[in-house]
């Protein structure tokens, strides 16, 4: 059984980052769009528990270029039809509200 | 398209919306859903809970250089033939309200319209034991 988890509020205006890392099992993904695609900043705290976490990281492309950020190596980013795969691949989605 | 779909693969959808139209979650709800049937899969339901309800008011006017989400919704429904349930409990208490509703409550103000429906949300609930994947969209 694996979920894929959704974020879109920016890491820097509550927790929700942590606690979804929390919950996040090992066939779990975690996919990054809209205000969340900050934690991709580059030495900022949320990029670098991202970057330790080791975890499945996906993000969406057209919103990580909205915010002019790179992906770094250790995450994909993909568009709505990846979005679409994603969300087959894995049991279950959990969008953070 | 057809050639890349083997059979069996074909998901059925059912995706909720939180969010009113100006929300960045609303568009991407809409592009997501776009994707899904561009990519071959069925979406069972579309339903539109809590703020959500503004995306099916008939009333909304959006600023020339922004998105008409109300307005791309309502053909995106309309032109793929979808079920796009507005919860009437959250539509009631938001003043969105369709011709029925508007004279039940003797409201001078009727804003919701085909394709859309205003049902309960036992609707919800039904899509999503229709559907293989609930996908909810709101909040930023």
């Amino acid at each position: 059984m694996s979920t894929l988890h959704v974020l879109s509020q920016s890491p820097f205006g509550d927790n929700r980052l942590a606690s979804c890392l929390r919950v996040l099992g090992n066939q779990d993904a975690l996919l990054l769009c809209g205000d969340a695609t900050y934690a991709l900043q580059p030495g900022s705290p949320p990029f670098e528990v991202l970057q330790a976490a080791g975890v499945n990281l996906f993000v969406l492309a057209e919103d990580l270029q909205a915010r002019a950020l790179d992906t770094p190596d250790w995450a994909e980013a993909i568009d709505y039809s990846g979005f679409v795969e994603l969300s087959i691949e894995h049991d279950k989605v959990n969008t953070w509200l | 398209m057809a050639a890349v779909l083997l059979i069996g693969s074909v998901m059925k959808f059912a995706i909720a919306l939180f969010s009113a139209a100006h929300a960045p979650s609303s568009r991407r709800a809409l592009l997501f859903a776009q994707a899904a049937l561009a990519g071959g899969h069925e979406i069972v339901r579309l339903f539109f809970y809590q703020d959500g309800v503004y995306n099916a008011c008939a009333s909304v006017v959006t600023p020339q250089d922004e998105q008409d989400l109300p307005q791309q919704w309502r053909a995106f429904v309309s032109d793929n033939r979808l079920d796009g349930v507005v919860c009437i409990a959250a539509a009631l208490r938001r003043g969105v309200l369709n011709e029925e509703e508007a004279q039940r409550y003797q409201r001078s103000a009727a804003s919701v319209e085909a394709p859309w429906a205003l049902s309960g949300l036992g609707q919800l609930h039904d899509a999503i034991q229709d559907a293989d994947r609930l996908i909810c969209f709101g909040g930023a």
